[in-house]
């Protein structure tokens, strides 16, 4: 019986795997296709997809882009975040429930609407598009997250080294960079880490605020939109691999620190 | 204890330092060529066959928007700032409504070959306006029916009746586009195009709800075709030489043709905007996609196929090209298609609800 | 202040021009509410908001359903140095990029695609099947992103009860069947809600799968609000759309809310 049991869960758990795997599998493998259609019978593997994004210029600066955006805009989010959850955690702030009710409402608005709404608001004021206002777009989405997960982890535990600190004659700026900082690191990687991915693969905003220097999901979508070639497996699939290795790299970078 | 000042300060040049190269890191589209050439333009132009020989000769960029309809077109000019676009690739027939709202400039006539493209589509009553000249017509094609030869009969194809009917139940895919279609729609009904008015937009939604119960899917440009190429329908309504003649040497099976009914003839043609801040550059690309090289590009796109309008393209494309093409049977097909019913603003509105109410059915 | 510029900002302008109209191509800037008059009127609008909603359920409870169980095998069966390595796992087909993945669906789906040929191969079906462009696909393709996220936020719920709640419960005599219906299903609702939320949000506000995997055979809230934008530049319109889809997530929200305060009670 509890033998039985334990199949049946593994089977359960394989074949759920299955299921998330299957879109994974199917994309790298025809991104290997030789013909004009993604479709089986497979007929490969060939290189010649790969040939064609790596040459083409735009692609390429389309994954330039979107690694400059998601940086940039996580640093900003990262660093605005950090501030206003200092401020609300260790000063008596007033109205401090609104702000942080503020903060955290663009957390359960669709992207959609916000994009929208960033829209208008950059055409109403006549700022033009660029990768500058698809930065402010993750900025919006990004700096709730950011703040959230630094306020819940600004425990008591830190105040009263900080009041240490101050006692002892540092200034505010010096207690933020020199104590606060170094303390909640890990927190603050993680949210930088989050945003990045946030950024990376977020569409709907860069594609509604941008014009011609788009990032990387801006792209795969007009290229979805120009053309039936498995030239977007093959970029799906190098973007795959590439995030593979760099969180593998990351979790053992990480994993050893912590373990030290 | 004391704090040391200087490693803050250090702490914010190096972020400033991160800061720089970060930015530097997204500058390569910016120092990649000194000139700049923006076009809004249908998908077909986003090959680099088309825009790399244009771009090494001029040393220039030249960055692409892809749009579908002209509707869509004048939103995204509407959401930019003037000055942004250069060359704008618009129906032939939306260049008069266009040139009205005062976006386009005036071409230099002695400069474009006008003689050598086809007398059926120069539209000159289109292009032109109290004798000058704002658009050049560069690709046309039909919006009639695609089909795959060894699934359906051909000679079923001949009849829009058939797609009414019961025989190729769920296998049809409609091409997303509410002019063309519902232009279709009214050939199958017995109105010219020209005629639609708003008294036979009821009757013409009964018959769009008839064809959705019909229809598997509905797409844009790549999606429909890919659902014809892929398999997943076997007949394309709106669909024609653009949805299969990209594919023509792989898959020979997929065809098209001109139903009895008569079929929608579609037509792009070359601006430059008026607030184009590069109006030489924007002229020399128009002549480049006129060149019989440009045109014989533009004709095989990669993104679909369509006969040039420039009639000196005909020794750039090879015997097969031309073949897919029916470049033979083109007087053919002209003199039984019309083109697309241009409605005004009131009525496109209602045209509009009509096809969103189709696409909600 | 970042909020308040370029969150609350866009929102009121948004709001002024939900209540402004297009003619043609011509802004009125009259105040009405003719927008949301429209709404209601006009059957294609209103019927958006409920195939989204009818969607975004069926998504949010099939999830559910789906990623429990595995989230309480990981927990439970799974031992603890495996756990690891079969979190990475599950969440790993998320570093392809969400729009390719929707598109290798309907390669995945589509009438010749990878399940039809398996289908034929293996002799269950004589006739090629499709199971793209329609609800059906755009689900699977939200379930697909969904279960793994629901696996994580009940994973995690799961990972914090103490072992000896449990052992509680079996020395006052429950079973094993019991325990869970009292213990510990009641303990993991909040990681249950807290999942079920953010898969509504996220799905009731998403374009991009109904728009590659729904073949245009209904359209759901966020693709007529685009819809609106990219045909006409209609932003009046699309802006009373998008506020009503605020408003209604807004509801769902107080409501979970509520529901969980209630049940702490």
């Amino acid at each position: 019986m509890f033998k039985f049991r334990n199949l049946a869960a593994f089977t359960y758990a394989i074949l759920l795997y299955g299921f998330i795997f299957l879109p994974v599998v199917v994309l790298v493998l025809f991104s290997f296709q030789e013909s004009r259609v993604p479709i089986p019978p497979f007929n490969g593997p060939s290189l010649k997809w790969y040939h064609a994004f790596l040459s083409d210029g735009r692609v390429v600066e389309a994954l330039y882009n979107s690694i400059a955006v998601a940086l940039l805009s996580s640093l900003v989010s990262v660093i605005l975040g950090f501030l206003a959850a200092y401020s609300l955690a260790r000063h008596n702030i007033r109205y401090s429930g609104i702000i942080q009710g503020l903060l955290t409402a663009p957390l359960t608005v669709s992207y959609l609407i916000i994009a929208m709404g960033l829209l208008i608001t950059f055409n109403t004021l006549g700022i033009p598009k660029s990768l500058f206002t698809i930065g402010i777009g993750h900025v919006v989405i990004n700096l709730p997250l950011c703040f959230a997960i630094i306020y819940s982890q600004m425990g008591a535990h830190q105040a009263n080294i900080e009041r240490a600190a101050r006692d002892l004659g540092a200034n505010e700026w010096q207690v933020m960079g020199l104590i606060s900082v170094p303390m909640l690191w890990p927190a603050l990687f993680a949210a930088f880490f989050l945003s990045v991915t946030f950024s990376w693969d977020e569409f709907i905003i860069a594609f509604m605020v941008s014009r011609f220097d788009v990032t990387l999901p801006v792209e795969i979508w007009s290229m979805l939109r120009t053309g039936l070639n498995p030239k977007t497996n093959a970029v799906g699939s190098f973007v795959f691999l590439v995030s593979v290795v760099f969180i593998f790299l990351l979790d053992f970078i990480l994993f050893r620190k912590i373990k030290n | 204890m004391k704090f040391k000042k200087q490693k803050i300060s250090g702490f914010g040049k190096s972020a400033a330092y991160a800061l720089v190269i970060a930015s530097l890191a997204g500058a390569p589209g910016n120092v990649y060529a000194a000139k700049e050439l923006n076009a809004l333009v249908w998908c077909d132009h986003t090959d680099p066959a088309l825009i790399k020989p244009f771009e090494e000769k001029y040393d220039v960029r030249v960055n692409l928007k892809e749009y579908e309809g002209t509707g869509a077109a004048l939103a995204i000019v509407e959401q930019s700032q003037p000055g942004d676009w250069d060359v704008f690739v618009v129906d032939g027939v939306d260049v008069p409504g266009v040139v009205e709202s005062g976006l386009l400039a005036e071409l230099p006539q002695d400069q474009l070959p006008i003689n050598d493209v086809f007398d059926a589509v120069k539209m000159e009553d289109m292009t032109f306006k109290d004798g000058k000249m704002y658009a050049i017509m560069e690709k046309f094609g039909y919006n009639v029916i695609s089909y795959n030869k060894e699934k359906v009969d051909p000679a079923d194809m001949r009849d829009l009746n058939t797609l009414w009917s019961d025989k190729y139940k769920g296998r049809i895919a409609v091409y997303d586009y509410y002019i063309p279609l519902m232009n279709l729609v009214a050939l199958k009904m017995g109105i010219k195009p020209a005629d639609i008015t708003a008294d036979v937009l009821p009757k013409m939604k009964e018959e769009l709800f008839k064809l959705k119960e019909n229809s598997v899917m509905i797409g844009d440009v790549v999606a429909s075709s890919t659902a014809l190429a892929v398999g997943e329908a076997d007949i394309l309504i709106g669909g024609g030489e653009w949805a299969v003649s990209v594919l023509s040497a792989e898959q020979p099976e997929l065809d098209w043709v001109l139903p009895d009914q008569g079929g929608m003839l579609w037509s792009q043609s070359l601006a430059v905007f008026k607030d184009s801040k590069n109006q030489d550059l924007a002229i020399e690309f128009i002549k480049h996609v006129m060149s019989p090289e440009g045109q014989a590009a533009l004709a095989t796109s990669s993104c679909f196929w369509g006969m040039p309008a420039n009639q000196q393209a005909k020794t750039a494309l090879t015997d097969q090209q031309r073949a897919a093409l029916r470049w033979e049977e083109q007087a053919g097909f002209q003199a039984n298609s019309h083109r697309y019913f241009i409605p005004n603003a009131e009525l496109d509105s209602q045209m509009l609800d009509v096809w969103t109410e189709f696409l909600q059915h | 202040m970042w909020t308040v510029a370029f969150f609350v900002l866009p929102f009121v302008i948004m709001g002024v021009y939900s209540l402004w109209k297009r003619v043609g191509n011509k802004l009125i800037t009259e105040f009405s509410f003719g927008n949301y008059e429209n709404f209601f009127a006009k059957s294609f609008l209103f019927e958006s908001l409920t195939n989204s909603l009818e969607v975004t359920l069926l998504v949010t409870v099939i999830s559910i359903l789906l990623a429990y169980p595995l989230a309480y095998i990981l927990a439970e069966k799974v031992p603890d140095r495996w756990q690891r390595i079969a979190l990475i796992m599950a969440i790993l087909p998320f570093w392809t990029s969400y729009l390719v993945r929707s598109y290798s669906w309907l390669l995945v789906l589509s009438e010749g695609g990878v399940i039809s040929n398996f289908l034929l191969e293996i002799g269950l079906t004589t006739e090629p099947i499709s199971m793209a462009n329609n609800r059906s696909a755009t689900v699977i393709g939200f379930v697909h992103f969904f279960v793994m996220l629901l696996t994580l936020t009940i994973f995690a719920n799961l990972k914090q009860l103490p072992k000896n709640y449990r052992k509680a419960a079996q020395d006052l005599g429950a079973g094993p069947i019991r325990t869970f219906i009292y213990v510990i299903l009641p303990l993991t609702l909040p990681g249950i809600m807290v999942g079920a939320f953010l898969t509504f949000v996220l799905c009731i506000g998403d374009y991009i799968t109904p728009a590659i995997l729904g073949g245009k055979r209904e359209l759901l809230m966020p693709q007529t609000i685009m819809l609106q934008i990219e045909r006409r530049s209609d932003f009046p319109t699309a802006s009373s759309l998008a506020l009503i889809l605020m408003t209604v997530v807004s509801m769902v929200y107080l409501a979970c809310a509520r529901w969980l305060k209630l049940d702490r009670l």
